[in-house]
């Protein structure tokens, strides 16, 4: 630890260190390399960026960082950049503690990788929670004062803040590759086989620096989560010590909540469709989280795609109350396995009057997918 | 090379994915040396 590689000599096979506490450089020679850099926060150049109060969340000392401020200091008003999953997570426990939050993106909704629908409901649990929330106004600076962030500044409005956090994405921390010479694919990240090898033998990659497949377009994309990163490091590892192990591809799943609305995606969605050339049809229900007269019982809502004709599976979205998000994963399976709608419609999904209704949303909506396929 | 011939592993990065596949060389050949590096002081923080 504390332990930074600065630089990968393919042709010597080695890599040069550095310690961050004596600065100390020496050459460390591999057999074989597995390059697990992760990924950067994503930091718009703008004015102010380098303002004292404007936190970024990538890594435990950040987030360590942050709550000593927030406990120390007295902070009335935050102003979180970006609308995706960890601006929600911000703006959830931010509130929590009492501290007045508003909420800025470029988008016109939040959470990206929703249908503007389906984010539409987020939008109000947001507001719900009293979040101001400012969407279609993009970050264009900072007002500072003595070095330390006062304001965020949108074309629309300057947003007092007394501490900012950006939450506008990551990429690919991939630097070192491309010094090296390795291929770069899908937003810049290291290109990998199924196997998780780089563009040279005997170098390995995985996790947020790398790019991966779509289970469901074939297609390259770039996609950061923590649960992807352990399972393709599992398969590097595995073909590194000389086993024979591919990693299938993602279906960019994802699972957040603000308070007790859960919200749930995976696969594709409607912006998808055009740009693939797909064919593709969905159906929004409204279900319930267990039966309809069991105490406790929520509001749901299903969102399912499948391709016209064959009926495949393509995709699926979840918003609602406790219970509700964790069934994306009935939809992730039938993804991995290629299912049409009519085999989703048959399948055979626990039940009792605590947990579901006798159909459950899930299924309401393959029977819905099956008029329209 | 042999996959038998102890060989020498770095990983560049601690968290999921570095660690992870640490693991994996070092469970199936725990004759190999695995070297790991990080800048930050924090190993596996994600999981």
């Amino acid at each position: 630890m504390r332990q930074a590689v600065e630089a990968i000599d393919l042709t010597q096979r080695r890599v040069q260190v550095r310690s961050m506490e004596t600065g100390h450089t020496v050459q460390q020679p591999f057999d074989a390399l597995l390059i697990a850099a992760g990924a950067v926060p994503i930091c718009p150049p703008v004015e102010g960026i380098t303002a004292a109060g404007i936190y970024t969340v990538n890594t435990l000392q950040q987030g360590v960082d942050l709550r000593d401020t927030l406990d120390r200091h007295p902070i009335k008003r935050v102003v979180v950049v970006g609308a995706g999953a960890i601006g929600l997570e911000m703006a959830e426990n931010l509130v929590a503690r009492g501290v007045d939050v508003s909420m800025v993106d470029l988008a016109p909704q939040v959470l990206p990788p929703l249908d503007p629908d389906m984010a539409t409901r987020v939008a109000q649990a947001l507001e719900a929670l009293g979040v101001h929330l400012y969407l279609n106004e993009g970050l264009q600076g900072f007002d500072t004062q003595n070095g330390h962030v006062t304001a965020v500044i949108t074309p629309q409005r300057a947003l007092p803040a007394d501490l900012v956090i950006l939450g506008l994405g990551v990429r690919p921390n991939a630097t070192l590759a491309a010094d090296a010479g390795l291929a770069l694919g899908e937003k810049g990240a290291i290109l990998v086989d199924e196997r998780m090898q780089a563009s040279h033998e005997g170098i390995w990659a995985a996790g947020d620096c790398v790019t991966s497949r779509h289970v469901v377009s074939g297609r390259p994309v770039y996609v950061a989560l923590g649960t992807v990163a352990n399972k393709q490091g599992r398969i590097a590892g595995l073909n590194i010590a000389g086993e024979h192990a591919t990693f299938p591809g993602v279906a960019g799943t994802a699972i957040t909540k603000v308070h007790r609305t859960e919200i749930a995606r995976t696969g594709l969605q409607t912006t998808d469709f055009a740009r693939l050339g797909l064919d593709a049809v969905s159906v929004t229900i409204q279900g319930t989280t267990r039966a309809r007269y069991y105490p406790g019982v929520e509001e749901m809502t299903v969102k399912l795609f499948a391709e016209k004709g064959s009926g495949r599976i393509l995709g699926g979205q979840i918003v609602g109350g406790t219970g509700a998000a964790k069934r994306i994963d009935v939809i992730v399976a039938a993804l991995f396995a290629r299912m049409t709608a009519d085999q989703f419609v048959n399948l055979d999904l626990a039940y009792a009057p605590p947990f579901s209704p006798t159909w459950d949303p899930l299924l309401i909506a393959a029977r819905a997918l099956l008029k329209r396929v | 090379m042999s996959p038998h011939t102890a060989r020498r592993v770095i990983v560049i990065g601690v968290d999921a994915a570095g660690m992870s596949g640490a693991s994996q060389v070092k469970r199936r050949q725990p004759s190999w040396t695995v070297r790991a590096f990080d800048r930050s002081p924090f190993a596996l923080f994600s999981l």
